[in-house]
């Protein structure tokens, strides 16, 4: 039997495990798409639209070589739950490749998702060369925005989505630019 | 490391594969025309390149799903038929599509009748049904080329759809039904074989 194979590496910073996304995540996955938390990412969704954006997230990887990890603590009370997802992003119709992040309740507020976007954004630069990265945040999404700052972005012209609207471009800091690159990340 | 295997399908004129980031473009072209009418479409560049991804991480998911069916001599893509069960589904369903250039050739009774055996003989699948527009009068033929009959006390996805259960595994293989399916897929191959009592119209 000749097979078509996804492979989806794993990643590992100070606090977290960065791995790929599983039918497992669905529950928290939805929870979040479907509450008003999502209204910054092209939610809230029904039930079926947050399966399908799962389903696309695992995709993603195998169209694109690149995707978005689960998040989940490696220590503490909260160690392996589905914290959030983090990395990659560039459907057809992205003005460019992007680092994105969502946090799922109670994730929030403790650097999760700086710490996992810095090892996505040395992963993009070290191991498929990106050139250069932007990140994408909805108008009044503050908490993300403050997330593009402390990863050293400047702000852009907005750009128009059919589907999302009109959103702020931050344009994260070069390769070469960064101090160590980055490797440190998630070596 | 993550990882899942896609089986390969091979019939007398197709082999199915799992669906590449190559096959895409005509899968955008279906999904962005009015064809794509009974199946939630036309969609847009990014939700088409969205719902592509999310077909390939439905085998992820699921453990199966579509296949991408080619032309077994020029690797061709010629459409997808395979299992499909996203969230609000009530049962798996077995789907079909075949792009607009390569309709009525068969094509999509063959891929289909080949899945479906894969899925009740190595899947452990019991029975399976195909949500079908009611306007969507080729695939109701289809259906009923394969031995579906609507069952009207089935669960339909959002109302606006019809059900047809499949013969189940025991019905299936070895019956009338399948020997009638590979006849007609026979005739469609070599269209020298006309069975006797053919009707012309």
């Amino acid at each position: 039997m000749t097979a078509v194979t996804i492979t989806i590496p794993q990643l590992e910073t100070e606090r977290l495990i960065m791995r790929a996304p599983g039918p497992q995540d669905f529950d928290v996955f939805a929870d979040f798409y479907v509450s008003d938390r999502a209204k910054f990412v092209g939610g809230p969704l029904d039930r079926e639209g947050s399966w399908r954006m799962l389903a696309m997230e695992i995709g993603h990887w195998h169209m694109a070589g690149f995707g978005r990890w689960i998040v989940t603590p490696k220590a503490g009370d909260k160690a392996g739950a589905t914290a959030g997802i983090v990395g990659l992003f560039a459907p057809e119709g992205w003005p460019e490749p992007e680092i994105g992040w969502d946090l799922y309740q109670g994730f929030e507020g403790k650097g999760y998702a700086t710490e996992a976007a810095i090892a996505a954004r040395a992963y993009a630069y070290d191991v498929l060369c990106w050139p250069t990265a932007i990140s994408l945040v909805k108008p009044g999404n503050d908490a993300s925005a403050r997330v593009c700052e402390r990863l050293g972005c400047t702000r852009e012209e907005d750009y128009d989505h059919p589907r999302h609207g009109t959103v702020q471009v931050w344009r994260h800091p070069a390769p070469d630019t960064l101090v160590n690159g980055g490797m440190e990340a998630y070596a | 490391m993550a990882s899942r295997s896609i089986p390969v399908i091979e019939t007398k004129r197709l082999i199915l594969r799992g669906p590449e980031p190559e096959d895409y473009p005509n899968f955008k072209s279906t999904f962005t025309s009015y064809r794509a009418r009974f199946m939630g479409g036309p969609l847009n560049d990014y939700e088409t390149w969205m719902l592509y991804a999310a077909e390939i991480g439905h085998w992820q998911i699921r453990g199966y799903g579509m296949w991408m069916i080619h032309d077994r001599v020029t690797d061709k893509p010629l459409g997808m038929a395979g299992g499909w069960k996203p969230a609000k589904w009530p049962e798996a369903e077995l789907a079909w599509i075949i792009w607009p250039d390569t309709a009525g050739h068969g094509y999509a009774l063959e891929a289909t009748h080949a899945v479906r055996s894969h899925l009740y003989r190595n899947k452990g699948w019991e029975t399976a049904v195909s949500y079908v527009d009611p306007k969507n009068l080729d695939s109701i033929r289809l259906a009923e080329r394969l031995g579906a009959v609507r069952d009207k006390d089935a669960r339909t996805v959002d109302g606006h759809d019809i059900v047809y259960r499949h013969p189940v595994p025991d019905v299936l293989f070895g019956s009338q039904i399948e020997h009638g399916i590979e006849m007609e897929i026979a005739n469609y191959a070599d269209p020298l074989f006309k069975p006797k009592g053919m009707p012309i119209d």
